[in-house]
């Protein structure tokens, strides 16, 4: 042997005697029992401390591993000699495992049981230990001794040794103080989606995530326990791999490892500032020791639009527009303009339709997506590599979807106490269309569904875009919706760039040391087309009436530096008290710019793809290259885990938080918090129930968290340089912010308390959690309209707001045979919000403004009320003739009788049929004011949630996943405008508002019933209003129920026999065939009641207009690993 | 290795330890520049002063608003289709205003955009006279004048609609946000002392490099609307407390109007401007002809490209089809009331630039309705563009014309000496109307000047001829005390009128017409009078004749109609609201008064 071990070895006292060390070796490091000999024969040991002796196996240990991993790998290489090992795999109940793995560890040698769970291994004279693992059961690894090794697997009862991110670490699911849910990578694979949200949809609670509409980049709004904040941003904090990222929507679920989401402030706490919406932590997929292996996963789906509404028939739709002539005019020149005379309307009986929700969103869809990965590594090395694909034609016509995304993670131990890990993540995303809506919209009467809804289903001479609007602006107005869209186009890229590097020290036993440096940079071009229907180039352009763009391209990059210290006390503290602190320092840089080009007066033939690539065609109007002020955040952090004997933990978080955002004064935030838990099941007293009860934790958590999510610079009121088109000569201005400054701003506060049980039961057959929270948030940051003060909006600290509720989580596995299964799992989330102070105001309205000016005010945030309330009129049906006096044939007007409310303030001309509303003020008119409008609905549900069922039988797996929404409203507001005039004709109408439904005044003669008896007998069975209003009104009868229960997907999967797939060479072949949104229950009568359109503020949620329709699904796809 | 990665955790806690002790935490804005530096600087000062015309110019403001649907309906004026009256804009103009009128009731309306062009002038005034050098540089002196010229252009704007209004004369801070109405006294006030001291920054039309162009304020504009401020100021107006003059001793007759004749006599002695014919004021407005040291002292710079501002769109002639004049079928909108045209003289050239029977339709024009008449001084046709735009036509709004300087001259000098020491100002305006036959003016303006009362009394009818469609006759008749007197006496004008009665009731049953060689133009008879149906018939135009006042034996000056010019008493609503939203977020501060 080299010298320097003996020289080592001789300065060495040991206490007790050399089996007893050799002993804790063995036990500790399994694989140095090889080495015992060698130490056997050839040291002293002497008698020390207990003490001593660990300290010193420690120094040993390490040094043993350099010498030795160099001598028996030249020991090795001498004598490669090979045995053969074979054995059977079983599992508890003593059934035999087909397909679990068997490996030699440290290598890449390894098999896969077959259909008696036998396997047959020749293990290479390194190979000392077995690694089994089979999904579902712990992993264990077997000493080889002997050439028969049978294995006996035990079921995971993960629960408790599940590993979860918590913040700038990791703990066991065990020692868990705050309330975190999570979900794992197995759960998402199984059944493949385009993005992380919907995979998480409906199975955790306390996280609500609604897909705003059908689109393939639509957005998803996520929401941990409601959102504290007012007008404020209220998605939680991303983290992604420890990197804050504004979005997780380019993330593949398939990269995913784990995702984690973080409810209260003892655990989101640790994130300060940015936490007080909830963290959501991505962990994606890392390199692993062992045998390369290679995963594919690939699908194919189609899908077609899941729902449309019919549309007036041909001849119904003549009959209408006459109708509304003569209403509007008493003359039918508007009509007969387009339509030729009314004695010829029977003309339309057979006329040819266009059936335009078919046109535009008719199309099958169809997506293609797959994924490769490959995954490896050794001790000293691991790295995984994917690379991932998606296409996704979409129902809409010009729209479609493109991602690829690749991932690279490497990771190396160059000593026992030195990890660094390396990490790249690229995305590119190419999105295609302009969708039916857009949140940064110019004017909402370039929304687009109205046109596939209601333009005239057969062609008009005559008729063009400018027809059938009295108002002064030409708002409104319908256009083909083929051309429609392709005016909209719009074309965005997207890629994301990150790097990660962290370097991790031991520096002493139990001293951790780690420092993270990373980079991440974000590109996003939009390129938006106006084609001449569009309000924008008519209206908004120095040349109007000709194609213009807006080419705007923003850059984000975000510096990110954080350096850790963990310290474990283990050797300080007696065996059953356990401590660990972590202290760390973060710094974070994010400059962001944009810059915005619009170039306009193309030639009118142009469109978006030439006007796109020829913008020298157009006349260049404005360049912006804006730069923001940057966002700096420098954070102090600590944490302390304490527990004693896993029975009483404690958990105390503190950070500081200093952020650019606010003055010298204010800008430091400090947020504390503190949670314990209580392992009841461990106390002596419980030992009765220890058959059934595995575990049972009582936690309670109260802490703070902050937000400081506004625009940078609202310290002071800067001079912005500002593009101008309203003043002769000048192209831009000088002027100060439409926002005015607010130097007083200060960290809104978030305060959680939490209270969580945690169980399982029956082995981990059965387990789950109940936690109950009340959040309250103050010092709200507050974007407030001060509308005729000289500026828009002013940020303010003002109000306090509260969410409190409940959750429930269960996992059941009702069986679990080695050739069958069932599990169960389900979650429902309360969440009561409420607006308990709005500083110095009571109260104010918002509007959603989808009919642009039209509607005004249409949302209420009241103290005692909760974000979302919908304000508008009661409906109280219609006129019926029996309201009237009689008709006055001199002034052509119907009178109505005394005490008979008036609505014409809001309706317009009032005769039988017009639609009627509630008088609230008592009056005895419905005006335009307050007076006559109340909260006449909420978007807030009263519970969500979700259920799975996962059953497997032989090969074959079979999973549905539910989710629902109880108690929400949905402010339909297509059906106001696809039933009511408005300022417009020639507009098609829904068949809610069909002939024999809807109040008719028409004579088969082409003139207006004026005579109460016989009016009344033509409409003694419609039941609808007449849809003849000077405006688009809001009524509780737009306010529809939008609770729902959707299967979301089914799901059914055959995983091929390992026998088969073992002369292949294969690991693991699963096929499978999915559907998505397979049926949904629910009460709404519109498009899908998951819908929330107008999101420009958060003001304003669950408005269904213009939304992209959703579509139902089906996929056929196959995981593959070898 | 390890010793690699020692250094570099000390470097890194190094680095970590630096930052926090510099500027980590500071992040200025970057896309912006420092007050100081704008404000000294003349040519990013001038874009500062800009950003006031912006807030002016935008889609709910002046452009979409104020100007659309301030002013009228009064004796001269109305809404053309003012009988609807549930409707928004007849409320908005018949004084009867919804507090959540659909046109109005929005945060982005005109109200708050006039208030943020005071905010802006705020700014650059305290700019200006912190970092600008106005002693020495005079386009900074000039910026700084036009930046309290605007200011009073809309505080005086302000009061017109909505009488007693909040008044901010600093730039708001936390503090100042919520405030008050003030009396409409004190702003006066402030505002005749900033154009007082505006007039000694701003050089004459002419003067300068920027006051070639009537789209900048000049010496001649501030010194006119000094003159009409004080007039306002002196004169009558709804307060909460009724209908009344000011009780301030500064704010008096005696005090305002030696005010108001010194500067309109500045302004005549200077020599700056000079009056062109009546017709070719609105020609050359129309033609975005700019040149100062004509007619116009000030107008609203409205874009032309791309064309902004709505000026012929509302008040034009109506074309209800696209032609070559217009790709913008608009106009119309309102217009002078029928009986208008028999209030001028035969001989009055102004009548038929004012008053327009017809309209046009591809591109031929066409006889209008009798209830709805067009004013002729904003015409698509006059213009050098073929407006392009669907809702915009580019031409500027003038703010005031030289005549106004001669009239108001008139009716300060009448008050304050007598008829004939004012007269001569009368006559220049006068003489202009009637070219070609000074021995008519010289009648008239013997007779008008038989005392103060016929004076004034004349000068209440000139305005009216003069300014007819530029939206100034509602303030005068306000300050007047006449709002209620001239619409009652206009209500009982149109009825004889729509009746054919008293010295309406030589006017023919029908108009004949034909469209003249030009093959655009209309010829017509039976407007005049002494006009018959037997002559109308003898001319065999082509048409048998239109039923001009009846119609299938209904008058089509329809009772409706005319009692839709006010729909209550306009002394009880001279003014309008203070919309909802800006009620809403005024924190309990703002009230509406008036009997709303």
């Amino acid at each position: 042997m080299p010298s320097k071990h003996t020289k080592f070895c001789n300065k060495v006292n040991f206490s007790t005697d050399k089996y007893q060390l050799l002993h804790i070796i063995e036990k500790q490091k399994p694989y140095f029992c090889c080495i015992k000999n060698h130490l056997q024969t050839n040291y002293l040991i002497h008698e020390k401390t207990m003490k001593e002796t660990k300290q010193l196996k420690d120094q040993l240990l390490k040094r043993l591993v350099f010498s030795f991993l160099t001598a028996l790998f030249a020991f090795s290489t001498l004598a490669a000699q090979v045995k053969t090992v074979s054995g059977v795999v079983k599992d508890a109940n003593g059934e035999t495992i087909l397909g679990a793995t068997v490996l030699v560890k440290g290598t890449a040698v390894g098999t896969v049981t077959g259909a008696v769970g036998d396997y047959k291994l020749s293990v290479p004279a390194n190979g000392k230990i077995l690694v089994v693992s089979y999904i579902g059961m712990k992993t264990i690894e077997v000493p080889i001794t002997g050439t028969q090794i049978n294995v006996t697997l035990e079921d995971n009862t993960k629960m408790l040794d599940e590993v979860v991110a918590i913040g700038y670490g990791t703990a066991k699911r065990k020692d868990i103080t705050g309330s975190v849910s999570s979900v794992k990578s197995d759960a998402l694979t199984a059944i493949p989606v385009s993005s992380v949200a919907e995979a998480i949809s409906g199975k955790l609670a306390g996280v609500q995530v609604t897909t705003t509409e059908g689109s393939p980049d639509a957005d998803i709004k996520i929401r941990v326990r409601g959102g504290g904040s007012i007008t404020g941003d209220n998605k939680p904090l991303y983290i992604v791999d420890g990197f804050p990222v504004e979005s997780i929507g380019d993330i593949p679920s398939n990269d995913i490892e784990d995702l984690t989401v973080l409810k209260d402030a003892s655990s989101t706490a640790i994130y300060g500032s940015r936490g007080a919406n909830g963290v959501i932590i991505i962990t994606t997929k890392s390199g692993k020791e062992g045998k390369i292996t290679v995963n594919y996963n690939a699908f194919v789906s189609w899908k077609k639009i899941e729902k449309t509404l019919s549309v007036l028939t041909a001849p119904d739709y003549a009959k209408w527009q006459y109708e509304l002539a003569m209403l509007k005019y008493g003359v039918p020149d508007s009509y007969e303009q387009y339509y030729g005379t009314y004695s010829d309307i029977d003309l339309y009986n057979n006329v040819p339709t266009n059936d335009w929700q078919n046109e535009v969103f008719g199309r099958i869809g169809f997506t293609f997506n797959h994924n490769l990965s490959i995954n490896g590594g050794n001790e000293k090395s691991k790295f995984a590599i994917s690379y991932n694909h998606i296409d996704d034609k979409a129902i809409m016509q010009l729209s479609n979807f493109k991602r690829d995304n690749i991932n690279f993670k490497f990771s190396n131990n160059p000593s026992k106490r030195i990890t660094l890990d390396f990490s790249t993540r690229y995305s590119g995303t190419e999105i295609n269309g302009g969708g039916a809506n857009e949140q940064n919209e110019v004017s909402s009467s370039d929304s687009r569904l109205k046109n596939a809804m209601i333009y005239t289903p057969f062609p008009i001479r005559n008729l063009t875009g400018g027809s059938g609007t009295t108002d002064d602006t030409g708002v409104g107005n319908l256009y083909n919706p083929l051309v429609s869209i392709s005016d909209n186009d719009r074309q965005q890229k997207r890629a994301t760039f990150n790097m990660a590097g962290s370097a991790a020290w031991e520096v002493y036993p139990n001293l951790r040391l780690k420092s993270e440096v990373g980079y991440d940079n974000y590109q996003n071009s939009d390129y938006r087309f106006y084609g001449i229907t569009t309000y924008y180039a008519q209206a908004k352009v120095p040349i109007p009436n000709q194609p213009a763009v807006v080419l705007s391209n923003d850059s984000r990059s975000t510096f990110r530096n954080t350096n850790t210290i963990n310290y474990d006390f283990k050797k300080v503290l007696h065996n059953n008290h356990h401590l660990n602190m972590m202290l760390g320092e973060e710094y974070i840089l994010l400059q962001s710019k944009e810059m915005t080009t619009s170039i306009d007066g193309f030639p009118t033939f142009f469109k978006s793809n030439e006007a796109f690539k020829l913008t020298t065609q157009g006349t260049p109007v404005s360049v912006d290259n804006f730069y923001n002020p940057d966002d700096k955040l420098l954070s102090f952090f600590g944490r302390g885990n304490y527990d004693y004997d896993s029975r009483y933990l404690l958990s105390v978080t503190l950070r500081a938080d200093g952020s650019s955002k606010f003055s010298e004064e204010n800008k430091w935030g400090y947020f504390p918090s503190a949670a314990v838990a209580w392992r009841i099941s461990s106390e002596k007293f419980m030992e009765s129930t220890s058959t059934w009860l595995d575990d049972l934790k009582l936690r309670v958590s109260y802490g703070t968290a902050g937000n400081n999510n506004i625009p940078s610079g609202q310290m002071t009121q800067s001079y912005q340089s500002s593009t101008s088109t309203w003043i002769d000569g000048f192209t831009s201005y000088w002027g100060p912010s439409k926002t005015m400054a607010n130097p007083d701003l200060k960290w809104e506060t978030t305060v959680t308390r939490n209270i969580g049980l945690d169980f399982t039961l029956l082995k981990g057959k059965l387990s789950g959690s109940l936690e109950t929270y009340l959040n309250t948030t103050t010092d709200l940051l507050i974007n407030f309209p001060v509308p005729g003060s000289g500026y828009d909006t002013q940020y303010r600290n003002m109000g306090e707001t509260e969410n409190r509720g409940f959750e429930a989580t269960v996992n059941w596995v009702v069986i679990d045979k080695k050739n069958y299964g069932l599990n169960f799992s389900g979650n429902i989330s309360f969440n009561k919000n409420r607006i308990n102070s709005l500083g110095i105001m009571n109260d104010y309205g918002q509007a959603s403004g989808w009919a642009s000016s039209e509607v005004g005010v249409d949302y209420w945030i009241a103290k005692g009320g909760s974000v979302g309330q919908m304000y508008g009129y009661v409906s109280n049906g219609r006129y019926e003739v029996s309201d009237f006096t009689g008709y006055d044939a001199t002034t052509k007007k119907w009178i109505l009788k005394d005490g008979v409310v008036d609505c014409s303030p809001v309706i317009g001309t009032i005769r039988p049929g017009s639609m009627k509303l509630k008088d609230l003020s008592g009056d005895n008119i419905v005006t335009e004011d307050n007076k006559d409008r109340k909260i006449i609905g909420d978007a807030n549900p009263v519970h969500t949630g979700g259920f799975t069922l996962n059953g497997r039988l032989y090969g074959f797996d079979l999973s549905a996943n539910f989710d629902w929404s109880y108690g929400n409203n949905i402010y339909n507001a297509n059906k106001i405008e696809y039933t009511s005039t408005s300022k417009y004709e020639y507009r098609n109408m829904i068949s809610t508002m069909a002939d024999g439904a809807r109040w008719t005044n028409l004579n088969a003669d082409g003139t207006i019933n004026n005579d109460p008896v016989q009016l009344a007998s033509m409409n003694a069975t419609t039941t609808m209003w007449s849809p003849y209003t000077k405006k688009f009104v809001f009524s509780d009868w737009a306010v529809e129920d939008g609770s729902f229960l959707r299967l979301n997907t089914l799901s059914l999967g055959y995983t091929l026999p390992h026998k088969t797939l073992n002369a292949l060479k294969i690991q693991n072949l699963r096929l499978y065939v999915t559907g998505y949104n397979v049926f949904c229950l629910t009460k709404y009568t519109g498009f899908d009641p998951e819908v929330s359109t107008r999101r420009q503020t958060t003001l304003t949620p669950g408005v269904d207009y213009s939304a992209y329709p959703k579509s139902r699904q089906i996929t056929v796809g196959l995981n593959l690993s070898f | 290795m390890k010793k690699i990665i020692l250094k570099s955790f000390i470097i890194m806690s190094f680095v970590a330890f630096l930052s926090s002790c510099s500027d980590v935490l500071t992040a200025p804005t970057q896309s912006s520049m420092d007050e100081s530096f704008i404000f000294s600087t003349p040519v990013l000062a001038e874009q500062a002063v800009m950003a006031i015309h912006q807030s002016i110019g935008e889609t709910n403001s002046y452009r979409g608003r104020y100007i659309p649907y301030y002013g009228y309906n009064t004796d001269i004026e109305w809404y053309n289709t003012s009988e609807k009256t549930t409707d928004d804009k007849p409320s908005l103009t018949g004084y009867n205003p919804s507090v959540s009128s659909t046109n109005m009731n929005t945060a982005d309306n005109v109200w708050a955009k006039m208030y943020e062009g005071i905010e802006r002038a705020n700014l650059c005034i305290r700019g200006l006279r912190t970092y600008g050098d106005v002693k020495n540089n005079t386009q900074l002196a000039q910026l700084l004048g036009e930046a309290l010229t605007l200011r009073a252009v809309i505080y005086n704007d302000l009061i017109k609609a909505w009488g007693d209004v909040p008044a901010r004369f600093e730039p708001i801070t936390t503090t100042t946000i919520y405030v008050a109405k003030s009396d409409r006294d004190v702003i006066y006030k402030q505002l005749i002392a900033d154009l007082a001291e505006a007039e000694d920054l701003v050089a004459w039309p002419n003067g300068s490099a920027v006051t070639k162009s009537t789209e900048r304020v000049n010496k001649a504009f501030v010194k006119g609307l000094r003159a009409r401020i004080c007039l306002a100021a002196a004169g009558y107006s709804q307060r909460p407390d009724g209908v009344r003059q000011s009780t301030d001793p500064e704010l008096t007759v005696a005090k305002l109007y030696p005010i108001v004749k010194q500067e309109c006599l500045d302004v005549i002695n200077s020599n700056t401007c000079k009056l062109g014919t009546f017709e070719q004021n609105f020609r050359n407005l129309c033609q975005d002809n700019v040149t100062a040291g004509f007619e116009s002292l000030y107008e609203f710079p409205f874009s032309n490209q791309p064309e902004r501002g709505r000026v012929v769109y509302t008040f034009g002639i109506r074309h209800t089809s696209t032609d070559k004049y217009t790709q913008l079928a608009k106009g119309g909108e309102t217009g002078p009331l029928p009986n208008l045209f028999y209030d001028y003289d035969k001989e009055d050239v102004r009548r038929d630039v004012t008053c327009i029977p017809y309209v046009w339709t591809n591109g031929v024009q066409v006889l209008n309705k009798i209830q709805s008449w067009d004013f002729g001084k904003y015409r698509f046709e006059w213009m050098k563009r073929v407006v392009t735009s669907p809702n915009d036509d580019g031409v500027n709004w003038q703010v005031m014309r030289y005549a106004d300087i001669y009239l108001m001259a008139a009716e300060a000098i009448n008050e304050l000496e007598d008829p004939t020491a004012a007269a001569p100002y009368l006559k220049v305006i006068r003489n202009r109307a009637f070219p070609t036959n000074p021995t008519k003016v010289d009648a008239y303006m013997e007779t008008v000047s038989a005392s103060k009362e016929t004076f004034f009394n004349a000068i209440v009818d000139e305005r009216a001829l003069e300014f007819c469609g530029e939206m100034l006759r509602k303030a005068d008749l306000i300050r007047w005390n006449l709002l209620s007197v001239k619409l009652n006496e206009a209500k009982t004008k149109l009825t004889a009128f729509a009746n054919r009665n008293g010295s309406y009731s030589d006017l023919p049953d029908k108009l004949y017409f034909k469209t003249a060689a030009d093959g655009e133009s209309i010829v017509i008879y039976g407007l005049e009078h002494g006009d018959t149906d037997a002559a109308g018939v003898a001319l065999n135009y082509p048409d048998p004749g239109k039923g001009w006042f009846i119609s299938n034996g209904t008058n089509n000056l329809t009772v409706d109609k005319i009692n839709s010019l006010f729909q209550t008493d306009p002394d009880t609503r001279q003014y309008w609201p203070i919309w909802q939203v800006f009620l809403d977020s005024s924190n309990g501060t703002l009230k509406n008064d008036y009997g709303y």
